[in-house]
């Protein structure tokens, strides 16, 4: 028999409809909500959280960021789809690798043509004209129910590094070359080439300040749901009343800190330690992508220059590394456009006996359309 | 409460979970550099075992007598060994390239190996397109023993480094489109992307997808070779020599190699090559670092192979007591290979060569051996770098160590 202690327990709490005190009107809540409290649904939801679903309220600016947002993820969807030639199976086994890319270098601030980085010009607008409508509805919604903004600014956070990797960066740079592909690896590898392009952003100490803030985030997370999960069996979740008292849970959770790490935060302040590392790390997250490229090129040099790279001894030392001319190279140049040995070949698409394909770099396609078949042994006559 | 059943169910599911990674365990781990730069070769023994069985050499037969060149007639890079060891460099040849497949089960003589490339009504005809390819390919190897010992060192490459028993290589590459990576085999020799100063300007505007291109290249090395970046690089600064490994050096001018013999041999022959031999673009097979590393830092684990092979080096090492004189089928001089005179001057078909630029220029004398510690690998890295991480050595005695695992006695 499970025994009711408090608040805080895996017993899911539900009212009666008899147990709302005075009738406004018969059964409002089931008739509002759509959702009857003993459905199988309500019963699995309440294990994760509230057993409850909706009202939702969309309103103008709800409903105008879900069509952007959906023509946004329909446009990179249909991308990814044209570039396997519009074979479904291929699509969902490229899904990972498929990416929409914004245009090359050459273009630099101006519309792409639509298969040259146009299409992810479009889907880029549609998402961040989606995503703004969406703070809107967030900002408006806080209001409406007399919340302060704490919500929406902290979205705001979010929006601004989402800002300077897709658009304030890449207009510094003047090319839109510079910002972040939409697609499930390749923003990722974007994110690997940046650091590479830009000589290692651990160097860059914004970039140390957000992932001091995001994994701090987490710890914060981690440190406050463990303290109040372990303090409710006194009543801790009461949390305000037990504020000023001593000997309650609350107390209790607080000493624990100050006996494990000689300081806590209050009930209250923890709160807003948690917001504050959440939003900057985004915050100064942004301010480093900002600089890398506009003001820095290469954050390992300019940590050096500040002190910031230890040295160690050099094990190679006395050994071949070449000559000085052998270790020159040169900064990469764009792709010749004819191939050597094909003058009248021009690079681009593959030519397969299915006809004419666009394949992405190493990808299953391409390396399927260099027909396998040739590096088997022939078996026969050469 | 949990049940043992709930436990099963959660250790199934975590080794499913584990056996997801793709490779199971054990995992050592062998330090490159510096304690604590991360600089680390990561190997698995199990996988190991199995690629060091893929990369057994064949048996060499015994050694040619010594004597003048045979009697052939239309030979033009073999001129200048004895006919005995003509003889057995063209037997040892065919069993590297031509398949048991490929074989009449009832041709005890395994005369059909010959068969690839030779007419045997008239062993001297070029009419099989094979023949042709073998002779210039007899004069790359020629050239690589002769010219790239700055890569290839004193242990040199044979026709097996790269064929392993298969007319085609398995490692090759055809033209897909226009960035690919594999370029930098041929003709888009710079990679790259990092500044040399931190003042941004505009003599540096490498874009992040060209920094792909080269990720992309560097990548094909690092699964080339089976080695993680930090076998020639310090990751913190992939650009800066000071930091990086000897074995940095070597993989640069491998890749100049690999270009040089792209557009002085492969590119060359794709006229020679027939259709079901060319890719989707019609161009040839060429070459990469995989072609003969094949997933090994050095191919067939370091084995001194060609030693066994005096054919394949410029002169055939003095094999014969005499030279052959070189005529081609018409009975005009032929021009010996550049190769193994002039290391800069290589024969280079006008109607295909492309632009200058794409050839490196490579040091005019190769380092000694003795100045240049073979290609080794972490060679006294415990000494000077502290002793391996992980405390725990290959299993000696059952696996043998692989070369880039040996530490210092």
């Amino acid at each position: 028999m499970i025994e009711y202690q408090n608040l805080f327990t895996r017993v899911q709490v539900r009212t009666t409809t008899e147990d709302w005190g005075v009738p406004i009107e018969d059964d409002i809540w089931r008739k509002e909500s759509g959702i009857d409290t003993r459905s199988g649904l309500g019963y699995l939801l309440g294990k994760i959280g509230d057993y409850q679903i909706g009202p939702i309220h969309l309103g103008v600016t709800g409903v105008a960021s879900l069509v952007f947002g959906i023509l946004a993820i329909n446009i990179m969807g249909i991308n990814f789809l044209a570039d396997v030639n519009w074979n479904p199976i291929q699509f969902i086994r490229q899904l990972p690798w498929l990416s929409l890319d914004p245009p090359a270098p050459q273009y630099g601030l101006h519309l792409a043509p639509l298969r040259a980085g146009g299409w992810w010009q479009i889907a880029g607008l549609f998402l961040t004209i989606s995503i703004l409508l969406w703070w809107v509805r967030i900002y408006r919604r806080a209001r409406a129910q007399g919340l302060g903004t704490h919500l929406p600014w902290a979205f705001a956070s979010a929006i601004w590094l989402y800002l300077v990797l897709g658009f304030i960066r890449p207009v510094l740079m003047g090319s839109f070359a510079e910002a972040v592909p939409f697609g499930i690896f390749s923003h990722l590898d974007w994110t690997a080439a940046f650091s590479i392009r830009y000589g290692n952003l651990f160097y860059n100490p914004f970039h140390m300040l957000s992932i001091a803030f995001l994994y701090g985030s987490a710890l914060l997370f981690a440190m406050h749901g463990g303290t109040i999960l372990a303090t409710t069996r006194m009543g801790a979740e009461r949390e305000i009343e037990q504020i000023t008292d001593r000997g309650t849970g609350a107390e209790r959770g607080a000493l624990f800190w100050r006996w494990t790490m000689g300081f806590n935060a209050t009930m209250e302040s923890i709160h807003r330690w948690a917001w504050w590392f959440a939003v900057l790390c985004t915050l100064t997250g942004g301010i480093g992508i900002l600089l890398t490229g506009t003001a820095v090129d290469n954050w390992y040099l300019w940590g050096q220059k500040h002190g910031l790279v230890p040295q160690y001894p050099d094990v190679w030392n006395g050994t071949d590394r070449g000559t000085v001319d052998e270790q020159q190279g040169q900064l990469q140049q764009s792709p010749p456009d004819t191939l050597p040995g094909l003058p009248g070949v021009k690079a681009g698409t593959l030519r397969t006996p299915e006809g004419s394909i666009k394949a992405p770099i190493g990808s299953r396609r391409a390396l399927d359309a260099n027909a396998p078949e040739l590096r088997k042994p022939t078996g026969g006559q050469p | 409460m949990i049940t043992m059943r709930t436990r099963y169910v959660a250790v199934v599911a975590g080794l499913a979970l584990l056996g997801a990674c793709g490779e199971r365990p054990p995992v050592d781990t062998a330090q490159l550099g510096y304690r604590g730069v991360g600089m680390e070769q990561v190997t698995n023994p199990r996988l190991y075992a199995a690629r060091l069985a893929d990369n057994q050499v064949p048996a060499a037969p015994p050694a040619a007598e010594p004597g003048p060149p045979g009697p052939w007639q239309n030979v033009q890079v073999l001129t200048d060994v004895s006919a005995a060891e003509f003889t057995r460099q063209m037997t040892a040849t065919s069993e590297w390239i031509v398949p048991d497949s490929w074989v009449d089960p009832k041709d005890i003589n395994r005369a059909n190996k010959c068969a690839y490339c030779h007419n045997l009504a008239n062993m001297a005809s070029d009419e099989k397109y094979t023949k042709v390819v073998a002779r210039r390919m007899y004069q790359m190897t020629r050239d690589i023993n002769g010219n790239y010992t700055n890569h290839v060192q004193q242990t040199g490459v044979t026709c097996y480094s790269c064929h392993r028993g298969n007319p085609v290589p398995q490692n090759i590459w055809f033209y897909t489109d226009q960035n690919q990576a594999y370029r930098y085999f041929v003709d888009r020799p710079d990679v790259r992307v990092q500044s040399a100063s931190f003042v941004p300007s505009n003599d540096n505007r490498s874009s992040i997808k060209q920094t792909e291109y080269t990720y992309a290249v560097m990548l094909h090395m690092s699964n080339g070779l089976g080695v993680n970046c930090g076998f020639c690089h310090n990751s913190r600064q992939w650009s800066d020599w000071s930091q990086s490994t000897p074995q940095r050096m070597t993989a640069l001018r491998g890749a100049r190699m690999v270009r040089d013999l792209n557009s002085n041999y492969l590119v060359p022959l794709q006229p020679t090559w027939p259709k079901e031999r060319l890719g989707p673009h019609g161009d040839g097979a060429k070459l990469m670092c995989a072609t003969c590393h094949n997933g090994v830092n050095k191919p067939l684990y370091g084995a001194a192979m060609a030693k066994d092979y005096p054919s394949l080096y410029p002169g055939g090492m003095g094999s014969a007591t005499t030279t052959m004189p070189t005529t081609d089928s018409t009975g005009a001089a032929v021009t010996p290979p550049a190769d193994a005179t002039a290391p800069t001057a290589h024969v280079m078909p006008s109607k295909t060569a492309p632009g200058a630029g794409a050839v490196a220029p490579r040091t005019a004398t190769p380092p000694t051996p003795a100045a240049v510690p073979a290609n080794t690998g972490p060679e006294g890295v415990g000494a000077m770098g502290g002793s391996g991480q992980s405390g725990k050595n290959l299993p000696t005695d059952k696996v043998p160590v692989p070369q880039e695992l040996q530490r210092p006695k």
